[in-house]
């Protein structure tokens, strides 16, 4: 068990230093920020000046191994557009975005199993065919409009939910809900085939024959078979959230990684950039490393396997 | 008698028609009985088991005439919760063909075991578990006390067999349908689980159907053997009489089909053209197509003869 954690971290530690390489590269190709920092009229002297002290002057390469340097004791340097440690500001929001994404995946599970099980149990019948519209709806409707619509009705309209804004449990209702509407149409998908599957082995005939309670057969026996390729997909959904909750966190004004780390783009705020998506990926990667170890709660045989 | 089935018809409704799958099968089975039910795949042997605990493809099965009762009490009747309640796993219990998928991967064997005796109020709490060491030990599972904890990827085919064996006698049922419980595994575990089945009837006195298209298997382990030919019972006895005498021509046929040690025959004896097709059966003896013996009288359903004490056959030729 634990060389399994070490190997994933070492594996996930490779990750996140390809996602430096990349994010670095491209930042650098999206144009030079010392345009957006100074006047438009100012002087190639005093371009050349801050290019300096910035650092931007050098060569590519060494600019690189000097951010990581910095970056593995970390320090990633200031934010050019705030002046202030970019680390500090994606720390700030980082809660933020986890506590969003966590929600948004709560309710997408809370609504994907229920749907996707008795979909599974009355194959063809009156929920399976409710879940499928469902499911349709859920795919057709982009994270933006869910959010709009949400605000709308239950913000504006009944005025029942904040519209915006961060700080007590109500404020984060309409965002994970607009976060998690487009993940329950796959997800409900993939619980009703893995409970189909699983309904229809032997193993569960096996339980018929003895007698066990239809319930019991469904929501304990056949469920937790079901689960494994549930628990992929969230771990791919949760990291999903993470990096792209930029939208619904603009809308709803969310103090997010994403929202800031786009700004940051648009500024060529190469600091925040780069501290934003590499604090993303190491996310990713412990997400995934979650995944992989709940697997082996949830399976016996992967936790003898490996 | 602890089982007795009457002209049981189990229906299958598909898109391509009514498949006549169970076509008027009797039979019995005694107390301490084991009742072989033998014939080819596809023969009803299975949906004949299923029957019996009502528990056809849901949808497209049915029985639509006939009577099974279980200690004079009849099921086709009963209502659903009350098969699943006081019948399955209780009074009637099932081992299946394959044990390498008959066991639920996520959960420990521990879990599985007791999953019936719970259901059924057997037992609970230390007593549950104590029973669950205790059943698990009778089919000899070495150190069960240690392995409740252990999932069944754990275990060899035939330990996983016995554990399915001791899921189904763990309740002590009347009746135990063990449908090819030997199919899948090695010859000599075979032959572990063909003793575990009759220590298992000597110690609970069990009535046991033996569903297999292996009549070595059936020979072994049976009392009684009945063949089943497209969905009709064609030929019923004692084990002796049926492997002595055959007297149906596709029980000779079949018996004749079995090549043996030491003799010299180049080609196996197989029987020619295939079984009917069960959504549009030929009138009267569905073996005629395919029996060396066939007379115009075949067209007509044959009687059933009875040739000696509960030894009898359906055929127009011992009429």
């Amino acid at each position: 068990m634990l060389r399994l954690v070490l190997r994933r971290l070492w594996q996930g530690a490779i990750s996140i230093l390809g996602a430096s390489v990349i994010i670095f590269v491209i930042s650098r190709l999206s144009g030079d920020p010392v345009v957006m920092l100074v006047p438009p009229d100012a002087p190639p002297s005093m371009i050349a000046e801050i290019r300096a002290q910035y650092g931007l002057d050098q060569p590519l390469v060494w600019q690189y191994l000097l951010f990581l340097g910095h970056a593995l004791s970390g320090d990633f340097g200031n934010s050019y557009r705030w002046q202030m440690p970019a680390l500090q500001l994606i720390l700030d929001r980082l809660p933020a975005t986890i506590q969003l994404a966590a929600c948004g995946l709560l309710f997408s599970v809370a609504l994907a199993v229920p749907i996707g099980v008795l979909s599974a149990v009355h194959r063809g019948g009156w929920i399976d065919r409710i879940g499928r519209v469902f499911a349709m709806l859920g795919q057709a409707m982009p994270a933006f409009w869910v959010g709009l619509l949400l605000i709308l009705v239950f913000a504006v309209q009944l005025n029942w939910l904040p519209a915006f804004g961060h700080g007590t449990p109500a404020h984060v209702v309409l965002p994970a809900i607009a976060l998690g509407w487009y993940p329950v149409a796959a997800q409900t998908r993939i619980v009703r085939s893995a409970m189909l599957d699983v309904l229809d082995s032997d193993h569960i005939r096996l339980s018929r024959a003895l007698g066990t309670p239809e319930r019991l057969i469904v929501w304990k026996y056949a469920l937790r078979n079901a689960a494994v390729p549930l628990l992929t997909m969230l771990g791919v959904y949760f990291a999903a959230m993470l990096g792209g909750a930029f939208v619904v966190e603009t809308i709803f004004a969310w103090p997010g990684v994403g929202r800031t780390v786009v700004e940051a783009v648009f500024s060529r705020d190469f600091p925040v950039v780069q501290a934003g998506v590499l604090f993303t990926s190491i996310l990713f990667v412990l997400s995934n490393l979650l995944v992989d170890l709940s697997y082996g709660l949830v399976d016996p045989r992967i936790r003898d396997v490996r | 008698m602890v089982l007795q089935v009457e002209n049981l018809h189990t229906h299958l409704h598909l898109k391509r028609g009514i498949l006549r799958a169970v076509d008027g099968v009797s039979l019995s089975v005694g107390e301490g009985e084991t009742l072989g039910l033998v014939g080819e795949s596809g023969s009803g042997k299975t949906l004949t088991g299923l029957s019996l605990l009502r528990l056809l493809p849901k949808g497209s099965g049915r029985i639509v005439e006939g009577s099974i009762r279980l200690d004079g009490q009849e099921l086709t009747t009963l209502p659903e919760a009350a098969m699943a309640q006081t019948i399955r796993g209780r009074r009637i219990a099932m081992i299946m063909q394959d044990p390498m998928t008959s066991l639920n991967p996520v959960f420990s064997i521990g879990d599985q075991v007791s999953n019936p005796l719970r259901n059924h109020n057997i037992a609970q709490g230390a007593a549950l578990r104590s029973k669950v060491v205790e059943v698990l030990t009778q089919v000899r599972i070495p150190s069960a006390e240690k392995r409740l904890g252990d999932y069944p990827h754990q275990f060899s085919g035939g330990q996983r067999q016995r554990i399915v064996a001791a899921m189904a006698i763990g309740c002590t049922p009347r009746l135990l349908v063990a449908d090819e419980p030997t199919t899948a595994l090695d010859v000599t575990i075979q032959v572990q689980i063909i003793a575990l089945l009759r220590q298992i009837q000597a110690d609970t006195g069990t009535g046991i159907i033996l569903i297999t298209h292996d009549l070595g298997v059936a020979a072994s382990l049976c009392h009684r053997i009945a063949v089943m030919y497209a969905g009709r019972i064609v030929e019923t006895g004692p084990v002796r009489r049926i492997y002595k005498s055959p007297s149906h021509p596709y029980t000779q046929a079949l018996l004749a089909a079995i090549p043996r040690l030491g003799e010299k025959r180049s080609r196996l004896q197989a029987i020619p053209g295939q079984p009917p097709s069960l959504i549009d059966p030929p009138t009267g003896c569905r073996f005629a197509p395919r029996c060396p013996a066939r007379m115009e009288k075949c067209a007509e359903q044959p009687p059933i003869v009875q040739l000696a004490d509960g030894h009898e056959a359906a055929c127009w030729k011992l009429a």
